[in-house]
């Protein structure tokens, strides 16, 4: 799969002020406005897209926790809930925009092109970064919280330096912003005016604590407490999402300078596969949320819109399933690579001798070597 | 194990008013090991609660708290996430009572170690950065047993106290007595023998029982030490081990390569240099970042590497 | 039709085992992939697990309420055409026990011999190498240094490899008419036991001259009866009956623990020069011997140290020696140094005529000196005279 290429669009994106060109997008209550919405400049082709990509990624998802109950992986994180972020967020990016995810970001991942079994094999043991980088502007998954943020930043104030015009999209949890060095991020950001756009995917939840117990005061304020500008979004909206970031980022390639996104969303499923989230979450919420399904909800707009019908539907599931059936082929027939490159061969580019003796006499402790 | 901690300090709460125990999860949800399980219910949210993903902060307000006059139990969720937290307890948790004669009764918890196939920074040793920190008593059980009354010592200590928990040996099951009391420093002699002294501690005791046991199938004896305590480090049961078998080795999951058996190699090279009839050996992780789970075990020791390792010191003269 | 068993994995990063809660399948059914298998409970969850085959199901292995372990089989499908999935790894992650091994490992150890039990003996890396080296039993060599360390002295000391004392001494370019001689082997193990016993051990000598004329007279007898002897046998029979009055002689000074150890068997060091230096080989057990004994055993110590054939373990373990400095030459006497750990160390001068007050009168009588030197931490003067006193009452009172 492949993003969906925006390079050749117009900017729609009114920039009405410099220091906030999303706010006017909004409403108070963090709706995208239906002026804004139709000034978009997305064509039924794009805004079909962005409902196929969501369908892609959540099959893919739950296909993931599937393989996982089945001992094919380790581990899962599902981001059930959380699709209308991935996708619009990387479908308002530049292809050459770095993006620096959390651990959830697997959906954002695949828009961005990376092959969804190769990304799995991080969860099935094989290894710690499945994917270059660089080939996808997609820095590796940072599973210790906010610790991803500083170096978003850095990338950012690189771009600066470099005089480059890529912006950084820095995605983090709300429970991230708790972190010493998301705060420490922020701050860098706002005095180095870098071209970083900060997305908070608020899904409510860290692990078991919702965000009442984990944040005083709300998310979004503390942008302004770094010198830039935030605003806080419906993040079951997949225009929504896809044009704060649009607008954030294109105000950031100008070098205006950090933005805050705080996209409000919820983890409709565990935290991870070894979590338990019958202890501390109500049934309720899940049902209120659940009937403000990003997928759902857009299904129906597209439909009303007249550029969606049953049929494509159909066939978007259809794909989404088949996807998944390959993923699950590919993933399970992909074979493991040697130990001794695995372990030893990407820890340093100018490997001391000692650490390849240590690594030859590792390979030769193995068996049939 | 994990029930053992459990109950250790459901006890710990009821004993003495002023012990707390927080964290990240340890609330609603018991702690992602269910370490803390019903310990919220029991003793309400003043005296087990949540805090916010800070592990810096959940450190310093500790510090703060037993200023106070309490006894924190704070959590840290996973061994790789302890670092944030690292210049609280290397500048402060370890200092304060230096600098100021104010005692921090200060017990951090902290699962560690590797072998349950989980991703980056869930699996890791870093017992040695604490270790190697002065002002710090730095303790791992390795049974259920010694994980009760080991944490019941180091909540009672005066002293701050690092207490590594083996979270692959969570699931071990013995009776416990809760009477029993561990003292901090003091090392068991968990299986005897004459032909090698093994030491161990936290998850590598158990593999080195299981060497041992093997071993004894080839009438070769193991002895196996379960150091439980890292600092203070009782040389005293080691050395009592090494003049009798005159060969030793040191296995941890960390990685050889400065790691703690380095401290205790040298020491016992220096303290029974002529007792010695083989080199000191070290079994541990390789030097290399911890592996993807597949690959977990050719990194950890295991029951092969020990008893190569024995074998070879047997063989040595 | 290919039967397949799916396992039960880890389901939550080191679990063990689960509990299974209610199965969603029965025996007979058929089930595609991902269709709901069963729910189980493990230590931190309930979860659903689905069905990683498609096909019909031919055995549940558990029942509700079982506990499973991870790696045990849950349920056996038999695989539906085309439906032709690899068995699954199953327990890829958390292993959990039994669970099969599959894919790379370290190579399994082969078995070994069994141990050898070793006695306590004390001596450094390099001193245990260097006894491998020369073929040394260390459990045959009684250790000089502190604690009864081992040293290399005393590896040195128990080699009679003459091959060592050929290379004892090979001479190095000389300059300024001086010339440098390396110092390996007998001449190094010597010189090291010799520093160490004069930086060691306070000693100080005692000298007396005692009257042979009995001794050379038992010697004329033997020698007219056709079993000639030496001086060196009565010599050592009255050190030995002299020791065994004052025990305190045969002892060593243990500076580890500021602790005298009292030796119960003499074990009766005698100073050999032989062709590659100063050797010490042990009399042992000296006080159960008669003269004759003595004369015998002392004859093969001395022939076999010259000879460079005596196994280590008989140039070790001395408590006391015996050197015959007037053996060799018109020695008078010396101030011999303690062989450590020793306390005393007894010298023999030349046995010949000289003048001697007997009744008032002098005479010329055979007669000869003997010098203690003695460890002053373990004995006084007073003792060492006493010693000295009936040593040489025990030497004028052999019986003519």
């Amino acid at each position: 799969m492949t993003g969906y290429d925006n390079s050749g669009m117009a900017d729609v994106v009114r920039v009405v002020a410099a220091d906030d060109p999303v706010r006017p997008l909004f409403s108070p209550a963090g709706e995208l406005t239906p002026e804004a919405k139709s000034r978009l400049g997305l064509d039924a082709a794009a805004l079909r897209d962005l409902y196929r990509n969501m369908v892609l990624i959540r099959r893919a998802d739950q296909e993931a926790l599937n393989l996982q109950r089945q001992g094919e992986l380790g581990l899962w994180g599902q981001y059930l809930g959380q699709e209308a972020i991935h996708v619009g967020a990387v479908t308002a990016l530049r292809s050459d925009d770095w993006i620096f995810p959390s651990y959830r970001e697997f959906g954002m991942a695949m828009v961005r092109g990376v092959d969804p079994a190769d990304m799995l094999t991080l969860f099935r043991g094989l290894s710690h970064g499945p994917w270059d980088p660089r080939k996808y502007h997609f820095a590796p998954l940072a599973i210790p919280v906010a610790t991803q943020v500083p170096h978003a930043v850095g990338f950012a104030m690189g771009c600066r330096l470099k005089h480059s015009d890529e912006v950084v999209l820095s995605t983090f949890g709300d429970g991230a912003t708790s972190e010493g060095d998301w705060h420490e991020a922020m701050n860098f950001a706002g005095v180095f005016k870098s071209p970083v756009v900060f997305l908070c995917q608020n899904n409510h939840w860290a692990i078991s604590v919702p965000l009442s117990k984990q944040t005083a005061g709300s998310i979004v304020d503390r942008a302004r407490g770094y010198g830039f500008p935030g605003i806080r979004i419906d993040g079951n909206d997949v225009l929504a999402v896809y044009a704060a970031v649009r607008a954030a980022a294109a105000r950031a390639r100008q070098g205006d300078g950090p933005y805050l996104i705080e996209a409000v969303t919820y983890r409709m499923g565990a935290h991870t596969s070894s979590d338990d989230p019958t202890r501390y979450r109500l049934d309720s919420d899940l049902e209120a949320w659940g009937a403000r399904d990003p997928i759902v909800r857009y299904q129906a707009w597209l439909k009303d819109q007249g550029v969606i019908d049953d049929g494509l539907i159909a066939a978007m599931a259809a794909e989404a399933e088949s996807a998944a059936q390959a993923m699950r082929a590919r993933l399970t027939s992909l074979p493991v690579p040697p130990p001794g490159e695995a372990i030893f061969g990407r820890v340093y580019s100018n490997p001391p001798a000692s650490f390849l003796r240590e690594r030859e006499e590792f390979e030769s402790s193995l068996e049939g070597s | 194990m994990a029930k053992a901690i459990n109950l250790s300090l459901r006890d710990a709460l009821t004993r003495d008013e002023n012990v707390l125990i927080f964290g990240e999860d340890v609330g609603a949800l018991g702690g992602v090991f269910r370490i803390t399980d019903g310990l919220q219910k029991a003793f309400g949210e003043d005296r087990v609660f949540d805090t916010p993903l800070a592990e810096s902060a959940i450190i310093g307000v500790a510090v703060g708290l037993a200023l106070r006059g309490f006894r924190p139990v704070p959590e840290i969720q996973f061994d790789g996430f302890i670092y944030p937290a690292f210049e609280q307890i290397v500048s402060h948790v370890a200092k304060y009572r230096n600098r100021s004669g104010m005692s921090l009764p200060i017990t951090i918890r902290v699962p560690f170690g590797g072998n349950i196939g989980a991703v980056e920074h869930h699996s890791e040793s870093p017992e040695v950065y604490f270790a190697h920190t002065a002002g710090l008593k730095v303790v791992t059980p390795a049974t259920p047993a010694d994980a009760y009354a080991l944490l019941q010592t180091a909540i009672d200590d005066p002293d701050p106290v690092v207490f590594f928990e083996p979270k692959a040996r969570y699931y071990l099951k013995e009776e416990i007595d809760p009477a029993a009391r561990v003292p901090i420093g003091k090392a068991r002699v968990a299986h005897e023998g004459t032909g090698v002294s093994i030491i161990a501690y936290g998850p590598t005791v158990s593999i080195a029982l299981q060497a041992a046991k093997t071993a004894a199938q080839e009438q070769i004896s193991l002895e196996v030490i379960d150091l439980r305590s890292l600092s203070p480090l009782d040389m005293d049961t080691v050395m009592a081990s090494v003049g009798k078998t005159h060969r030793a080795l040191v296995v941890h999951e960390a990685p050889v390569f400065c790691g703690f058996g380095a401290e205790v190699a040298a020491r016992i090279s220096h303290d029974a240099f002529d007792l010695l009839e083989a080199p000191v050996a070290r079994v541990g992780g390789l030097n290399v970042p911890y592996p993807p789970a597949r690959y977990e075990k050719l990194y950890l020791p295991d029951v092969d590497r020990i008893l190569q390792a024995a074998d070879a010191a047997l063989a040595y003269g | 039709m290919a039967d397949q068993t799916f396992r039960l994995p880890d389901l939550g990063e080191g679990l063990t085992e689960a509990q299974l809660v209610a199965w969603r399948v029965e025996e007979g059914a058929t089930v595609e992939v991902n269709a709901p298998l069963c729910d189980v409970e493990t230590a931190k969850a309930v979860v659903v697990i689905p069905s990683p085959f498609a096909g019909t199901i031919r055995k549940l292995h558990a029942r509700p309420g079982e506990s499973v372990a991870v790696g045990e089989p849950l349920v056996t499908i038999s695989a539906s055409d085309g439906a032709q999935a690899e068995a699954t790894p199953g327990t890829l992650v958390g292993y959990g026990p039994g669970a099969p091994e599959s894919g790379i490992r370290r190579k399994a150890r082969a078995a070994a011999a069994p141990a050898e039990s070793r006695a306590d003996v004390r001596a450094a890396p390099f001193v245990r190498q260097l006894a491998k080296e020369k073929g040394v039993d260390l459990e045959q060599v009684t250790g000089s240094g502190p604690g009864g360390r081992i040293t290399r002295a005393d590896i040195e000391a128990a080699t009679t490899s003459p091959a060592l004392a050929t290379s004892a001494a090979t001479a190095a370019a000389s300059t300024d008419g001086e010339r440098r001689i390396s110092v390996v082997g007998i001449r190094k193990a010597i010189a090291r036991q010799m520093v160490r016993s004069v930086s060691t051990i306070p000693q100080f000598t005692e000298f007396a001259i005692f009257d042979a004329t009995n001794l050379m007279g038992d010697r004329e007898r033997r020698k007219a009866s056709g079993r000639p002897m030496t001086p060196l046998p009565y010599f050592i029979a009255a050190v030995v009956k002299a020791v065994q009055a004052f025990p305190l002689m045969n002892s060593s000074w243990d500076e580890s623990r500021d602790e005298i150890i009292v030796k119960q068997p003499i074990n009766l060091g005698i100073a050999v020069n032989t062709s590659h230096g100063l050797l010490v080989p042990v009399l042992r057990g000296a006080d159960q011997l008669e003269l004759s004994a003595i004369a015998e055993q002392s004859a093969q110590l001395i022939d076999g140290a010259r000879a460079g054939t005596l196994p280590p373990g008989q140039m070790s373990g001395g408590t006391i020696t015996v050197t015959n400095v007037g053996a060799s030459g018109p020695v008078e006497t010396g101030t011999p140094i303690i062989n450590p750990p020793e306390c005393c160390v007894v010298a023999f001068g030349a046995i010949k005529p000289r003048p001697m007050v007997v009744d008032g009168r002098v005479v010329a009588r055979s007669g000869a000196w003997i010098s203690i030197s003695v460890d002053h931490r373990i004995v006084d003067g007073a003792l060492a005279t006493e010693f000295l006193t009936t040593l040489v009452s025990e030497l004028e009172s052999i019986h003519a």
